[in-house]
């Protein structure tokens, strides 16, 4: 039922980034709702339960953008692992606290490519200082929104 | 240690996906071999065994040519050897073939010195046939050839001819005992007849024992016997004995080698004075 329940809210959050970036493009390349939803799953669920929707989530938008297959897949998994473990020692309930690991798991995600693409031996792109708090910040505001909802979903 | 693996299973899950998705990546991501990461990863693990595999299979392979090699060597140096039988057989009649013309282009040489008729012959048998040492020739009648034609070599008087066949004649030699030549000492024209001793030699009898005669004289034919021409080569005093009576009895190595005689020539001496224009 948990998995049936993890795939269908997969399947939401996959469904609603294409819809996003669709008929709101510019607002998409802020707005993250794989990086999101694992947050969610990290802050909400057991720390296995985190990294399997990180793999599961990163997995599948490789496949939507036609990254290299694994990468997010790889990146969403670390960021299960980090706020599973966060939210196991901190009592992360508050609207603010939230917000912080979701800006903070928004950092992760590139700087966690740079490291990985170094290793692979590809060509490096370090991604500008401003686009990343634009897109913390809209991590963050959407991720709250997101929880919020999520709350009152039976 | 099963309470340890459930405090670290997050941990190990972490493991197992970051690993999971590394390798997805790697089977993409190309490397500086232009294949995957993950290819050139598989590929420089296994590279070990693949070289071993390699190094195996050669050294397999390159026995089994040694030993086909081998094989082959064998055979080729079986024909070989056959080939140099046949070729050393080859060089043998070649070889004979040159003395055979050797001594056949002597005995033209000889041919064309001596005043007569001649035709060459071919020795077809020799040895004691009967009381006598003669020989026989492959020719006879046909060619011209007649009782008591003297037979010769480029070295020497051999014999004269005893008896006639068509295509075939028996020559006494000089070593039958009952042969007689008359002969002459070439340094000192002393006179005597030539007696044949068989494997011995020759003897010249009826010397005269105050006769000039020393060993190493060298005899020829006197032509007093009407059957050899004067001057031919019979042999060289090996010897000087005394005889009975007031005579010597000397002793002539026949220059003629019988043990070896092949080819001869027959002279086809008329009765008479010699024909010079007839040769």
């Amino acid at each position: 039922m948990k998995l049936v329940r993890g795939l269908a809210t997969l399947g939401a959050s996959c469904l609603a980034q294409v819809l996003l970036s669709r008929y709101f493009p510019g607002l998409s390349r802020y707005c993250d709702l794989f990086t999101i939803l694992v947050v969610y799953y990290g802050l909400t669920r057991p720390q296995a339960a985190a990294m399997m929707m990180g793999a599961g989530a990163g997995l599948v938008e490789d496949s939507l953008v036609g990254a290299i297959l694994g990468l997010n897949g790889f990146k969403k998994t670390l960021t299960g692992y980090l706020v599973g473990s966060f939210g196991s020692l901190f009592m992360l309930n508050q609207a603010i606290p939230r917000f912080g690991i979701l800006f903070a798991a928004t950092l992760i995600d590139p700087l966690v490519e740079l490291g990985l693409t170094a290793a692979m031996g590809q060509s490096v792109i370090v991604p500008g200082m401003l686009g990343l708090l634009q897109r913390g910040l809209g991590n963050g505001v959407i991720g709250l929104l997101v929880f919020w909802i999520a709350a009152r979903l039976p | 240690m099963a309470h340890l693996l459930a405090e670290r299973k997050p941990f190990l899950l972490l493991l197992v996906l970051l690993t999971l998705n590394l390798v997805l990546m790697s089977s993409q991501v190309r490397g500086a071999g232009r294949g995957s990461l993950l290819e050139d990863a598989i590929l420089n693990l296994c590279s070990p065994f693949l070289k071993s595999a390699s190094w195996v299979s050669q050294g397999a392979a390159a026995t089994w040519k040694s030993y086909a090699g081998l094989r082959g060597v064998e055979r080729e140096n079986r024909r070989l050897h056959e080939e140099v039988a046949t070729l050393a057989l080859k060089a043998q009649q070649v070889e004979e073939t040159r003395q055979e013309l050797d001594r056949l282009r002597g005995l033209l040489d000889f041919r064309s010195r001596v005043e007569y008729r001649s035709v060459p012959a071919r020795v077809l048998a020799s040895g004691a046939f009967g009381a006598g040492m003669t020989l026989l020739l492959d020719r006879g009648g046909h060619e011209g050839v007649e009782r008591n034609h003297p037979v010769l070599t480029p070295r020497g008087v051999v014999g004269r001819v005893i008896r006639v066949e068509p295509g075939i004649s028996k020559v006494q030699t000089i070593l039958d005992p009952n042969s007689g030549v008359a002969v002459l000492i070439q340094r000192t024209r002393v006179q005597g007849i030539l007696v044949g001793l068989a494997e011995r030699g020759c003897r010249m009898e009826y010397v005269s024992e105050l006769s000039n005669v020393e060993v190493g004289d060298v005899v020829v034919t006197s032509g007093l016997d009407q059957i050899y021409p004067k001057g031919l080569l019979v042999g060289v005093v090996t010897a000087i004995g005394e005889g009975e009576g007031l005579t010597r009895i000397v002793d002539v190595r026949p220059e003629v080698d019988f043990s070896r005689l092949e080819e001869a020539l027959i002279l086809l001496k008329p009765e008479g004075p010699p024909e010079r224009e007839s040769r």
